[in-house]
């Protein structure tokens, strides 16, 4: 059996066809960053736009039966990373992309998930050229589904 | 050790009957706002230390206090900020659902209607309902309107779900973490004794397993999820001798191996690639999992 958590689609507008919330406590990873994560990766991909409201934090806890301090947690890390904001009395908002971070400091953030990838490649046995061409791959299909999401 | 802030502290807590040790030396710690679960066996000791969190037991010998107080000389003031859900909720059987909410109501400084009546009208409860016409599902969502109305600080809930039905346990936990937590996050702490660990899985912050009374294992349940991990390896060809220190092999046969491991899945993969290793899956345990095995015999994974 496979064990994933509750999947959940909510009724917000993009978030009901294009946001799945999916929590795998199987995965080793806290539940609260796989929020951060798949909100993050909507946003990246422009499954949802700057200025969408997310979820308030009451149903969805209750929708994904996890504890509320987890989403709260989610949101909080969400908009110290800016990806969302926070209105007083509105609720939580997909911002603009906009790192406030230089250039050098970006590249070093990503280097550091791409180590985790090259870590992992290097168990699995996959080598550099393979590596390469499938870092190539991904990235031409994440800029097609950002591309078909931007002109639906 | 002993912290201001602390909801709940239980140290070297001993409680006899007769000349069994129900409880015998268990710690325990509760910080507000989280969610605490309580796992052991059947006769493990939850509920004995439950009965003394609520002043039903007096405790053998250690210290329980509850908001800082201990709740036998305190037995007012600690009462009166919390609600407690037993697995077996009896009521007057003469009086209705209104009648007994209204009961419970009568003991309380607050008693929030707007939740009251939201619940009723989830659980579709009938107010006229005589209490000894309920099923148990229905006492046990009647208990829980009376614990959440009431805007505790500290919910006690000692095998809530156990014995009802599937919609029933979602509706309760999902009342739980929305009409409870969700008024006062920062102040309203949960500590849930249950055998159904997997349902609660994602409520809980932090958890305790307790066997012959004593704690065998505190851990949050992020940590715990990352350390406890399950390494399925295949083998292109028969392995001849494998050692690994420190883990637990659930079962090997011919090519295939499957492990358990406890914070060193880094060191056990490197002992696997020593062999002529032809796939490799780690997925987290579950806390059912984590469970299970630090409790089978053969003790904890190291």
């Amino acid at each position: 059996m496979t064990s994933s958590g509750p999947t959940v689609i909510l009724s917000y507008d993009r978030w009901v066809t294009d946001v799945r919330f999916q929590l795998n406590f199987k995965s080793g990873k806290p539940v609260y960053l796989q929020l951060v994560d798949q909100v993050k990766s909507a946003a990246a991909s422009g499954a949802v736009q700057p200025g969408d409201p997310l979820p308030s934090i009451r149903p969805l806890a209750e929708e994904l039966r996890v504890n509320r301090n987890t989403v709260a947690k989610a949101y909080a890390e969400l908009e110290n990373q800016r990806v969302i904001e926070t209105i007083a009395g509105k609720g939580c908002f997909v911002r603009a992309s906009s790192s406030p971070f230089r250039k050098d400091v970006r590249l070093k953030l990503v280097a550091e998930t791409m180590d985790d990838a090259v870590v992992q490649a290097h168990h699995l046995q996959v080598g550099k050229a393979e590596f390469v061409r499938l870092a190539e791959e991904r990235f031409d299909a994440f800029e097609d589904k950002r591309a078909r999401a931007v002109h639906e | 050790m002993t912290s201001p802030t602390s909801v709940i502290e239980i140290n070297q807590l001993v409680r006899r009957y007769g000349r069994t040790d129900a409880v015998n030396g268990l710690d325990l710690q509760g910080e507000p706002g989280r969610c605490y679960g309580f796992f052991g066996r059947n006769g493990a000791g939850k509920t004995t230390t439950i009965k003394c969190l609520l002043n039903l037991l007096r405790p053998t010998g250690g210290e329980v206090s509850v908001f800082g107080m201990n709740p036998a000389r305190n037995e007012v003031a600690v009462k009166s900020r919390l609600a407690y859900v037993p697995d077996y909720v009896a009521f007057y059987p003469w009086m209705t659902v209104r009648d007994t909410l209204d009961y419970f109501a009568s003991f309380r400084a607050r008693w929030n209607r707007d939740t009251e009546r939201a619940l009723i009208d989830q659980f579709r409860l009938a107010p006229a309902q005589k209490t000894s016409h309920l099923s148990k599902g229905q006492r046990t969502q009647v208990a829980l309107v009376a614990a959440v109305c009431a805007e505790p600080d500290l919910l006690v809930l000692d095998e809530p779900t156990s014995g009802l039905d599937p919609i029933v346990r979602r509706e309760f936990i999902q009342t739980v973490i929305g009409a409870y937590q969700d008024a006062d996050p920062g102040q309203r702490t949960v500590f849930v004794s249950t055998h159904l660990i997997s349902e609660f899985e994602g409520l809980i912050d932090e958890f305790t397993i307790i066997e012959n009374g004593r704690n065998v294992l505190t851990l949050s349940a992020d940590v715990a999820r990352e350390r406890y991990r399950k390494i399925h390896a295949r083998f292109a060809v028969e392995p001849d001798r494998l050692e690994f220190g420190g883990a637990r092999v659930l079962r090997q046969r011919g090519r295939e191996i499957e492990l358990v491991v406890n914070g060193n899945a880094d060191d056990v993969m490197n002992r696997l690639r020593a062999g002529a290793l032809e796939s490799v899956t780690t997925e987290s345990l579950s806390l059912e999992e984590i469970f299970v095995a630090t409790l089978q015999p053969g003790g904890a994974v190291a």
